[in-house]
């Protein structure tokens, strides 16, 4: 199987190293010029090219960790030429685009796999193992937060609401669709958010409330407005019998402290546990297994697109000052 | 010496003010007296306190104030009682169930002229009263939200009528909300404009399933600052203690965490599987009681007052109103406040 991946940023390279651990080969890496994608090509013995077109005829998968923006144009045209389709989450800028990447891939017969990578950390997958089991009854009340400093790219399509999505776009999607992974889909959500480290328009800090059909409520947050280099994640789900709850601070299994306190030069803080497979790698090794025997991966394109919803949803209340309520029946054909 | 009554057993802290009382060199506890006599002999057993079969008895016995720690529904008609005895009163929270109860009772104070305090223990919190300090220097920079916790325990294990709406006016929303909007009012300086609540049955133990057991309350500040409070009883028997407290402010220069309960020895027993949690912080109960008796010793308003009942019980009554329609609730003032 060979995968052309679009990219040469960080997604870009983390998917690259947890390919390397399957039977799947990278032939090319599609990237702007003097992006990085030279040395990542070298590294794994690759092409590097500026347009996907020109090393389409040699992919079976096409592996979009392009800014958010871009991945409804690449997802197209790799869907066009009957590639199958790995995309970075969020599956897509918009409702619509996410609903149109779908449709594409539908009709072309290939898979369109969303790199919903919080599904294979293994606290996550655990916990929501254990509910999936009954051990805690059924899910109540939900807290997800997730908390790190403002990305500072040299081009800084992160905080850039029209390439990304913004904060509650590109950070907190991953706790809409593992809200909605254990308590089931959302119909109302309100939301409020701030800006506070960075410029007008960016924001860095939100709380949203979902509603969950089943009766149950999550509270999830989302922030870049915390110092770095920290990347502080909680987990909590209260059920009818139990409670579950993790927190990266207090589940760090290595931390080094130097005398000398000193901030890193991370541009994107990724979270992360010493592990023998990283999630990245598990989640690339699970989606090679569907791609090469037909497998269903733990998460849909359906399941992506219903977090852009929630996630569009939440970014539509804070600006609204309403909530909005959702009919996620009715948004697939 | 400030001589004190407490007027019902129904709301756990009774227990605490006990000691907290007798710890005072300047105030003395002469009694008790609790409509449920039953209640009212046991606490007379176990606590050594003399307890007298109406609340009339005890008022009779020349007090300065009373701590009233009656079922929330049961706080006006018990204020009530007091007022007329001419004594100043500490009144458990939720200040009362409706915001009908709660004027008569500001009023019924204003007009005797005695003193109506609400116990608002966090006020008092070694850990609440520090943060609050390190805000007030500004190092934090401007606070843009707060993400606040009050979960608990189901506190129907220690009495039944905290999920008898009747009693007390509602579940984990009119338990657990009161002490955060109070916290949160004098930390920003700043009433509550707007209030969006979701609640849920889910969690265990609602009583005939007619009160709620979780909450999650987004409140929007008249200053732009918005925060959430998690009021969900969701602690399992399980759980090392009954709760917690805890608040994180965001501000521009970084984030403040706050635990008030975070001081905290662990202990794992041979014998069973349930590890504790046993707090060593200091009693945010005995600060509190403190104040209300130098408030009466100096002739005073207390640190806190009745109108801080008042506004938190507004923030529970818009909630309630927010959960049921599913839209946030404005706040909109009367003149009288």
């Amino acid at each position: 199987m060979h995968v052309a991946i679009v990219g040469t940023g960080l997604m870009g390279r983390v998917h690259a190293e947890a390919w390397s651990h399957t039977g799947a080969r990278i032939t090319a890496f599609v990237g702007k010029p003097g992006t990085g994608g030279d040395i990542l090509a070298g590294t794994y013995g690759a092409r590097v090219a500026t347009e996907l077109d020109a090393v389409l005829g040699e992919a079976d998968v096409v592996d979009v960790c392009t800014p958010t923006h871009l991945h409804a144009e690449f997802t197209l045209r790799a869907a066009a030429a009957g590639k199958h389709v790995v995309c970075e989450k969020p599956l897509a800028l918009t409702v619509p685009d996410g609903l149109r990447m779908i449709q594409a891939c539908r009709t072309a017969g290939v898979r369109l796999l969303v790199a919903h990578v919080l599904r294979f950390f293994p606290e996550y997958r655990l916990a929501r193992e254990l509910v999936a089991r009954g051990e805690i009854g059924v899910p109540a009340v939900l807290r997800l937060s997730r908390c790190t400093f403002r990305p500072r790219k040299a081009d800084n399509w992160y905080v850039d609401p029209a390439r990304s999505g913004g904060m509650i776009l590109d950070l907190m999607v991953h706790d809409f669709d593992y809200a909605r992974w254990v308590a089931g889909d959302v119909v109302r959500v309100f939301a409020r958010a701030a800006q506070i480290t960075g410029q007008a328009d960016e924001t860095d800090h939100a709380l949203a409330i979902l509603t969950h059909r089943s009766g149950a409520i999550s509270h999830v947050e989302g922030s870049w407005a915390y110092p770095a280099p920290s990347f502080h994640t909680r987990l909590e789900i209260a059920g009818a019998a139990g409670l579950i709850e993790v927190s990266s601070p207090e589940t760090a299994a290595v931390e080094l402290r130097l005398h000398k306190e000193q901030d890193s030069n991370q541009e994107v803080a990724l979270p992360g546990s010493p592990l023998q497979e990283s999630p990245y790698a598990t989640q690339l090794r699970v989606f090679y297994e569907a791609l090469t025997r037909g497998t269903e991966p733990p998460v849909s394109a359906e399941d992506g697109l219903a977090a852009v919803q929630i996630a569009r949803a939440a970014i539509d209340s804070a600006r609204a000052g309403l909530p909005v309520e959702l009919d996620s029946s009715g948004i697939l054909p | 010496m400030i001589r004190l009554g407490i007027m019902s057993f129904a709301h756990l802290h009774a227990e605490a003010y006990v000691e907290n009382i007798r710890a005072l060199p300047n105030a003395e506890l002469v009694g008790a007296a609790d409509e449920d006599t039953a209640r009212g002999d046991h606490f007379a057993r176990s606590l050594g306190v003399r307890v007298w079969p109406a609340y009339e008895d005890l008022l009779a016995q020349r007090l300065d104030g009373v701590i009233v720690c009656a079922e929330n529904a049961r706080h006006r008609a018990a204020v009530e009682i007091a007022v007329r005895a001419g004594v100043h009163v500490l009144c458990e929270k939720p200040l009362a169930t409706t915001l009908a109860d709660a004027q008569a009772m500001l009023q019924a104070c204003g007009k005797a002229g005695v003193q109506l305090m609400v116990a608002f223990p966090m006020r008092f919190s070694a850990p609440i009263v520090e943060a609050r300090r390190v805000l007030d220097e500004s190092r934090l920079g401007e606070i843009s939200c707060c993400v606040a916790t009050n979960q608990g325990q189901n506190p129907r294990h220690h009495r039944a009528w905290f999920v008898d709406k009747r009693l007390a006016g509602g579940g984990a929303v009119i338990d657990h909300t009161a002490h955060l909007v109070d916290a949160l009012r004098w930390f920003l300086r700043s009433e509550v404009a707007e209030v969006y609540a979701q609640t849920t049955g889910l969690l265990p133990g609602g009583g005939s399933g007619d009160v709620e057991t979780g909450g999650l309350i987004l409140l929007t500040f008249v200053n732009g600052v918005f925060a959430t409070i998690d009021c969900s009883w969701s602690r399992p028997a399980s759980y090392p203690t009954w709760g917690g407290l805890s608040m994180a402010f965001i501000g521009r220069r970084g984030v403040l965490d706050v635990d008030a309960f975070r001081q905290r020895l662990t202990v794992y027993p041979e014998d069973s599987s349930d590890t504790r949690w046993q707090y060593w912080g200091s009693d945010a109960n005995q600060g509190m009681i403190a104040e209300f008796v130098s408030a009466i010793e100096q002739s005073r308003t207390p640190a806190v007052t009745g109108v801080d009942g008042y506004r938190a019980l507004e923030v529970i009554v818009a909630a309630y109103e927010s959960a049921r329609t599913g839209r946030p609730i404005r706040l909109t003032r009367g003149e009288d406040q």
